[in-house]
């Protein structure tokens, strides 16, 4: 029944599967339930969601000879014989506003490192030649606005987060990318944390080996007498995260005028 | 007059003649040259509309000295072509208030720039995408397909919405439940069903408004905020699942209610009530 023992409950779910004609793989990640056929000629996609809190922590994939069970599928016309199908985890596209649970406040002089979890999008392609068939949001992210006023601002996602500091506290979550946050205040007042603007565009995906996904650390430093936060993000991933691979790259470039933004850009105070 | 014609046809006249042409031709090549210099040189830094009126404006200020110059070369007096010109603007303004009005209101228009070519907006009654912004008037797609042209003076004394200026809207829904109902409850009912809509932003928050005691209903108004593009979707969405949730909450929506006395305060109806068996006997 499974052709491709390693493409089941691997918990690199992001590694090369093969899918033979006739085949159906099921998937299992996270939130997203998912299910490819590859048919003669085409291949055939069904995707849907299922309730955060109801979603397993580790990925399920299952191969199976047969077609799909569920009528509502896309079709993608495939002239080329390969049976390579790939799961690419990519970044949201806009950046994701993320407000703690519970009020956090970070008194002055203090640092503090959050472990923040935003959901991925799952780009599905093929492998020879390399075509994106689709881009499936892992989660359904609620849309928000981030500025001053109505008139002036980003359209964002919004995300909850717990904020949690300690790393073993952080749930595993098979469609959620992990970001560091450090966050830095320099000035004499107390900073209230209600949000953060996390610039996920700018930020690449790492793929660890106990199947947990990860972005480069970010730091923020709140000056002590300007309204101006400055913006780091690491070169490398995380070392929490242990041995890790690159998945897929920024969306956005990173330009020098973005390293520097003003506070209120950041925190929305 | 006829001993005139024939001199037209003499060399000094037909070297005139073809000095007019060639400073003809030259002028429309000049004049289409003018035009791309302006493309060229403010094609990044002006809007679309405004590089195309940049772009005509050139283009017939050159052509009209050229015009003039083969006049000139022909034997007209620019001085009475002028006067003439005068008299006959005179007469065409008579003529064509309209026309002119709607011009001079489409200048202001393209200088004020309420909004521009792409935009939809909402004039009176018609709801429309913004085709065109000419001279004379503005050319609008509307919803259902039609054409639809307004003039520019029109659009310089009436009210114009904008709908497309800021990337987000509010949608304002007016609700009224029962008297019976506890508002609080009403508001955590409404704000989950907010929070739950993923196209409902988060920020701006939701707003709950208790706008009055009606008639028949407890008045409440609930606005909510969306990305302009799901608007509708977010308004289809968010009325169906507010009346789910309110059914799920055994929250009322009444329908008006009329009480009916007899004329004396206290004293109701005279009623009768007939049991159903009894009637059958």
């Amino acid at each position: 029944m499974h052709d491709n023992p390693g493409s089941t409950n691997s918990r690199q779910w992001w590694l090369p599967q093969r899918v033979p004609v006739g085949h159906t793989l099921s998937c299992q990640l996270g939130s997203l339930t998912l299910a490819v056929h590859h048919a003669v000629g085409e291949w055939q996609l069904v995707s849907r969601h299922v309730d955060e809190a109801a979603a397993p922590g580790i990925p399920e994939l299952l191969l199976r000879a047969g077609a799909l069970e569920d009528e509502t599928f896309e079709r993608f016309l495939y002239a080329g014989a390969s049976d390579g199908l790939g799961f690419t985890p990519l970044l949201a596209d806009r950046s994701v506003v993320i407000r703690p649970r519970q009020p956090v406040f970070l008194p002055s002089g203090q640092e503090t490192t959050m472990y923040l979890s935003t959901p991925v999008t799952l780009r599905i392609h093929l492998d020879d030649p390399e075509l994106t068939l689709r881009e499936v949001p892992m989660l359904a992210l609620s849309d928000t606005w981030f500025g001053p006023s109505t008139r002036e601002g980003e359209l964002c996602y919004s995300g909850k987060t717990h904020a949690r500091h300690e790393l073993a506290d952080v749930p595993r979550r098979v469609h959620r990318a992990i970001t560091p946050l450090t966050i830095r205040n320099a000035a004499p007042t107390v900073l209230p944390l209600d949000k953060v603007n996390l610039p996920v565009p700018l930020l690449s995906v790492y793929g660890a080996a106990d199947g947990r996904l990860w972005t480069q650390g970010v730091s923020l430093q709140r000056g002590s007498d300007s309204d101006m936060a400055a913006l780091k993000i690491d070169a490398a991933p995380p070392a929490d995260a242990g041995k890790v691979s690159l998945l897929s790259g920024p969306r956005q470039a990173q330009s020098r005028a973005g390293l520097v933004r003003a506070f209120s850009l950041l925190f929305g105070v | 007059m006829l001993d005139m014609l024939p001199g037209i046809f003499t060399g000094e006249r037909a070297v005139d003649l073809f000095r007019a042409s060639v400073l003809l031709v030259l002028g429309v090549l000049f004049a289409a040259l003018a035009s791309r210099l302006v493309l060229r040189v403010a094609g990044k830094r002006l809007s679309q509309h405004h590089l195309q009126l940049f772009r005509r404006l050139a283009f017939y200020i050159v052509l009209a000295l050229f015009v003039a110059s083969a006049l000139r070369e022909l034997g007209f007096s620019l001085a009475v072509l002028m006067g003439a010109a005068g008299v006959l603007t005179v007469a065409i303004g008579f003529a064509s208030q309209t026309s002119a009005s709607n011009l001079i209101s489409g200048l202001f228009l393209i200088g004020e720039r309420p909004f521009s070519v792409g935009d939809i907006i909402k004039i009176g009654n018609t709801t429309g995408e913004v085709l065109s912004i000419d001279a004379l008037s503005v050319k609008l797609r509307t919803f259902d397909n039609l054409f639809v042209r307004i003039p520019n003076e029109t659009l310089i004394k009436s009210e114009v919405t904008t709908l497309t200026r800021f990337a987000i809207r509010r949608l304002d829904l007016v609700l009224g439940v029962a008297y019976k109902e506890d508002i609080n409850a009403v508001r955590e009912v409404l704000m989950a069903v907010a929070e739950t809509n993923t196209l409902c932003l988060d920020e701006p928050a939701p707003l709950f408004i208790f706008t009055g005691f009606g008639d028949s209903s407890l008045d409440i108004q609930f606005s909510v905020w969306a990305k302009r593009d799901s608007f509708l979707p977010l308004r289809n969405s968010i009325t169906a699942e507010i009346k789910q949730a309110f059914d799920a909450a055994g929250i009322e929506i009444p329908f008006p209610h009329r009480s009916l006395y007899t004329g004396e305060a206290t004293r109701p109806f005279p009623i009768t009530i007939i049991a159903q068996d009894s009637r059958e006997d």
